[in-house]
C-alpha cells in the first residue's frame, strides 16, 4: 500500500515524532507506515485521515498489480 | 494505563536486575546454611520477586504498545516460545535417552533463554519494519554502554564468587564478561568514528 503521509506531514512542518504523538503511536510506527513497510489497521488509517482532514482513499493508494 | 518511555522502562528493569544480582550474591548463599525447610524455601524464592516485577513491566509495556509494536512483540514471543520449547523437547528426549545428564536446576535457564530469544527475535522483527526496537535517542543507555555494563556485571559476579565456582562456570563468567566488554568497546569506537564522519 502506498501513502502520502510523508508529503502531508512535511507540508504541515511536523516531525515524525510530532505526528506520532498526535496519533498516539511510536515514531517507529510512523516511519514504518511512511516507508510502506507496515499497513496500518483501519482505525489507525481513519485516525490519520481525520488528522489530515482528507478522505482515507486520498491518503492510502493500493499498489497496482 | 500510562505508557512507559524507553528510559523509564530501562531504568526500572536495571533497578530490578540490580536487586536480583544483590539477592543472588548476598542472600542466596544463605540457602545452603538454612536448616528449616520453610526458611530455605523463603530464601530460595526471594530472587523471584524482582524477576516477577520485570515480567509485570514487560506485560505493562506490551499492553500500552501501539499496534505495530504489539505485532512485533507477539511475533517475537511466538518465536522465542518455539525456540525454548524445541530446545526443552530436545533436552528432555536426550535426557530420557541418557545421552545428556540434566538435573532440575536446568529449569533456571528457561526464563533467561526465553528472554534472550525474545530479545533477538524482536530485534530481527523490528528490523523488517525498518527500525530498531526503539527510537534512537530514547534509550536510557547507549548500546555500547549496555554491553559494557552487562559484561562488567558478569566479570564482577565471577570475581566475587570465584572461590565457590568450578573451572567451567568461572570460565563462563570471565569469557562471557570479557567478550561483552570487548564488544561494547568495539561498538563505542564504531559510534565515535560515525560521529566524527558526520561532523
Amino acid at each position: 500500500m502506498n501513502n502520502l503521509i510523508r508529503e502531508l506531514r512535511s507540508e504541515r512542518g511536523w516531525s515524525q515524532a510530532e505526528l506520532a504523538q498526535q496519533l498516539d503511536v511510536s515514531r517507529q510506527t510512523v516511519n514504518a507506515i511512511e516507508t510502506g513497510k507496515y499497513d496500518p489497521s483501519l482505525p489507525l488509517a481513519f485516525k490519520i485521515a481525520r488528522l489530515f482532514g482528507m478522505p482515507i482513499e486520498m491518503i492510502f493508494v493500493p499498489e497496482e498489480e | 494505563m500510562s505508557r512507559l518511555s524507553q528510559k523509564q522502562y530501562e531504568w526500572r528493569v536495571l533497578a530490578a536486575m540490580s536487586l536480583y544480582m544483590l539477592c543472588m550474591l548476598l542472600e542466596w548463599p544463605l540457602v545452603r546454611t538454612a536448616t528449616s525447610v520453610s526458611v530455605k524455601c523463603l530464601l530460595a524464592l526471594v530472587p523471584v520477586i524482582p524477576m516477577v516485577y520485570v515480567i509485570a513491566l514487560l506485560a505493562r509495556r506490551i499492553r500500552a504498545s501501539d499496534e505495530l509494536e504489539q505485532q512485533t512483540h507477539l511475533i517475537a514471543l511466538g518465536m522465542a516460545t518455539a525456540v525454548v520449547g524445541a530446545l526443552s523437547l530436545i533436552g528432555g528426549f536426550l535426557s530420557i535417552a541418557k545421552v545428556l545428564v540434566l538435573d532440575g536446576s536446568i529449569l533456571i535457564w528457561v526464563f533467561p533463554g526465553l528472554m534472550f530469544s525474545y530479545g533477538t527475535a524482536r530485534w530481527w522483527v523490528a528490523r523488517r519494519y525498518g527500525g530498531n526496537m526503539f527510537c534512537e535517542g530514547d534509550s536510557a543507555l547507549a548500546k555500547y554502554l549496555r554491553f559494557i555494563l552487562a559484561g562488567s556485571v558478569l566479570l564482577l559476579v565471577g570475581w566475587l564468587t570465584r572461590s565457590s565456582l568450578d573451572a567451567l562456570r568461572l570460565g563462563f563468567f570471565c569469557g562471557a564478561g570479557a567478550s561483552l566488554v570487548a564488544l561494547g568497546l568495539v561498538l563505542a569506537i564504531a559510534q565515535h568514528r560515525r560521529r566524527n564522519a558526520d561532523e
